[in-house]
Order: structure tokens, then C-alpha cells, then sequence
């Protein structure tokens, strides 16, 4: 199979966006409730299917007619899990896959050089990594440090999608490492809460295509011919 | 509603102001006369713009609003009971720079709209600043300045956009 091209004109520099890591794991599902700032396009025939927010209870629209819209009132119901998934990187400047390769190189009587890779250890730094509303990444880590198990750092799925590669018929080119661990180095900062992570990549690694580049991805791993 | 007129957001902002919504607003042209408020776009240096590795960029929206508030000659008079007008209308304009302060921590922020996260709205100095005097509008009016920045992250060029 010829190697795919890159999906970007001559001499056009993919921008770093285009470099996605996905973090996905598994959890109780939570429900929250987001509020709408904006008038929803189906408010006025779907409003019963919106909440506004009763002391501490979230209670659904009822009536025969849609409310006069207010913004800051009504609330949407959001149901997430039990797979969770969270694009890494939101408010980082600068990150970068590192494969420590680890290199052996030998040199004959002749003097040629003879290099083996014997392995990749590929990891990458989020730096900072706040502390953010609605991150469940953020919240799982935290939930994590708190109760000191850090045996549960280990239960990630990571996917590495290269959005230069594919487009969105025939997806985009991506890779799967299972049992990958992410791990918080600190917690602090100055102004903001920021708690940094490493994340390992396993090398349990599944090639394949993802169809779109949002967290409701479907990824296909590749057919082997 | 995925992109706002920011400007008019700011205007609907400031018009939630106990010390603004009550006095003429003009918007970068005023009418010099006293208590008039004119609100100044302010052009954001795009090299301080920061990207974000998953496409959002960190943005500044800023802006001044010149307070016009007439002067007096009057000396200082230390004895209880008697105020100093200019003293009353820097008071006054103190009460815009609190108010912003108050907005930010309570995290009451200018709508932006979907694709804007408002990180913070704050004045950059503690105090108004005396920009300067009119002498030839009657009665003379005093031009006091705050500067109001916003700080935000625009996310419409998010590779990902639902996270």
C-alpha cells in the first residue's frame, strides 16, 4: 500500500493544530447541565427539552407555548460516559511528542558505523495543563492525586491523529496506543491553577483513520492486506 | 450565536454600570459637556496574540472611556461638610474602575458570544487618569480616562471543537 500524502499544498507548513492527542478513558457517567447564553435555533419547539435551574435542582420547561426566551436561564442536559475523551493541549503553547529513542552504535574494524534502534519510549509534556471548568480529563486526574491512586494513572487510551493526513471522507489518519499512562508532576502555579502532566505512550499500537475530529470520533483501525 | 459585535457587547456592558447608564455615551465621538461618557476602541497589538497548540489564540479587546466632568477653581477647603468638586468627580469615575473590579471577580463578563471565553475585564491602572482639560466649551470640563481590557480566548479556529 503507497504511503499516504499529506493533505496540504507544496511547501505548505502543517499547522500544529493539525497534531491532535486524545486522551480517552472510562468512567461513571456524569450528567451536568450547561447554561445557554445564546437562543437555541429549536427553542421555540423544543423548549421542554431545556432546564432551568431550582435551588439546587435542575427542572425541565414545561407549558403549552415556548417562554419568552432570557438569556443566562435555561439550561441544556449533557449526559458524558462512560467513554470519556479529551483533546490534550487546550492552553499549551508548545508541546511535542519525544520518542527517547534508545540507540546502540557499534563501529567495525573498517570503521564503518552500525546503529540499532532497540526501542521507542514516546512520551509528551502538557505544560501548563490548568485546572479548567468542564475538563473531565482534569477532574479525573485530580480525583486521582486526592485518593493517592496513582495505580489508575495507567488506564488511559491515548490517540495520536495527524489531521494533515486523510480528510473527512475518508478519514483522517490516527493511531491508538492502549494502557498508556498520564501523569500530574505538580500542582500550583501563579495566577492560574495549573497542574502539569507527562503523558507515556505504550507502543500497544493500532494503526487506523478516524472519521471526524471532534470527541464523537469513530476510529477503524486499518485492514491488513 | 457564534460571532458578536464586540463592540456592542462592551456598550450593553457598560450600560449595566450604576455609573455610566444614567449620562449621555457617545461612541469614539463625543460631545465635550459635563458627565458625557465616550467610549474609545483601542487597537489590539495582533503580535500579542498567543496560539494555542489546538488552534485557540489568547486575544485582548481594549478600550478607554473618557469621562468629561466640569472643573473648578475652588481651593481646598479642610473643614468637614465641604467637598471639593473635583475631588466629588474624580470620586465619581473611582466608582467605574470598582465596578469593573467587582464585575471581574463576581465573573459578570461582556458577551463575546459562543466563540469567545472571557478570561478577565480589568482597568489598567488603580486610579483615573487626568487626560486632559477643555477650555472652550463653557462650562470647562476636565477629560478623565479609564482604560478597560478584556482578555480572551477565541476559539472559532479550534481543530476541535466540542472540548
Amino acid at each position: 500500500m503507497a504511503i499516504a500524502q499529506f493533505n496540504l499544498k507544496k511547501n505548505q507548513r502543517a499547522e500544529r493544530k493539525l497534531l491532535i492527542t486524545v486522551a480517552e478513558w472510562t468512567d461513571e457517567a456524569v450528567t451536568t447541565y450547561e447554561l445557554q447564553t445564546s437562543q437555541p435555533a429549536n427553542w421555540a419547539t423544543n423548549y421542554t427539552s431545556y432546564y432551568i435551574k431550582s435551588g439546587n435542582d435542575y427542572v425541565a420547561v414545561t407549558g403549552t407555548t415556548a417562554p419568552t426566551w432570557v438569556a443566562d436561564t435555561y439550561y441544556t442536559k449533557v449526559t458524558m460516559g462512560p467513554t470519556f475523551r479529551e483533546i490534550l493541549g487546550t492552553r499549551t503553547e508548545d508541546s511535542s511528542i519525544e520518542y527517547n529513542t534508545d540507540i546502540a552504535t557499534s563501529t567495525d574494524i573498517r570503521g564503518f558505523n552500525y546503529t540499532d534502534v532497540n526501542k521507542t519510549q514516546p512520551q509528551q509534556s502538557f505544560d501548563p495543563f490548568l485546572i479548567l471548568g468542564g475538563s473531565y480529563l482534569g477532574a479525573k486526574l485530580n480525583d486521582i492525586r486526592k485518593r493517592n491512586a496513582y495505580s489508575e494513572l495507567s488506564q488511559f487510551t491515548l490517540y495520536i491523529i495527524t489531521a494533515y493526513i486523510g480528510n473527512e471522507t475518508d478519514g483522517y489518519d490516527a493511531e491508538r496506543h492502549t494502557d498508556c499512562t498520564i501523569e500530574y508532576t505538580s500542582l500550583g502555579g501563579d495566577a492560574n491553577v495549573n497542574m502539569p502532566i507527562n503523558v507515556y505512550f505504550s507502543n500497544r499500537v493500532t494503526a487506523g483513520t478516524v472519521d471526524k475530529l471532534d470527541e464523537t470520533f469513530t476510529f477503524t483501525p486499518d485492514v491488513s492486506v | 450565536m457564534s460571532s458578536v459585535d464586540k463592540n456592542q457587547a462592551i456598550i450593553d456592558y457598560l450600560n449595566t454600570c450604576p455609573s455610566i447608564v444614567d449620562n449621555p455615551q457617545y461612541f469614539n465621538f463625543a460631545n465635550a459637556k459635563d458627565g458625557s461618557k465616550q467610549i474609545s476602541v483601542r487597537s489590539s497589538d495582533k503580535s500579542r496574540n498567543k496560539p494555542f497548540i489546538d488552534g485557540s489564540v489568547e486575544k485582548q479587546f481594549a478600550f478607554t472611556i473618557y469621562d468629561f466632568r466640569s472643573i473648578s477653581y475652588n481651593p481646598l477647603v479642610i473643614q468637614s461638610g465641604f467637598n471639593n468638586e473635583n475631588v466629588d468627580e474624580l470620586n465619581a469615575i473611582q466608582g467605574i474602575i470598582d465596578w469593573v473590579t467587582e464585575q471581574n471577580d463576581s465573573q459578570n463578563y461582556p458577551n463575546f458570544g459562543d466563540n469567545c471565553i472571557i478570561d478577565a475585564i480589568y482597568t489598567t491602572t488603580e486610579n483615573p487618569n487626568l487626560a486632559g482639560v477643555d477650555k472652550t466649551v463653557s462650562p470647562q470640563v476636565a477629560v478623565y480616562s479609564v482604560t478597560i481590557n478584556v482578555d480572551y480566548l477565541d476559539i472559532s479556529r479550534k481543530v476541535w471543537q466540542n472540548n
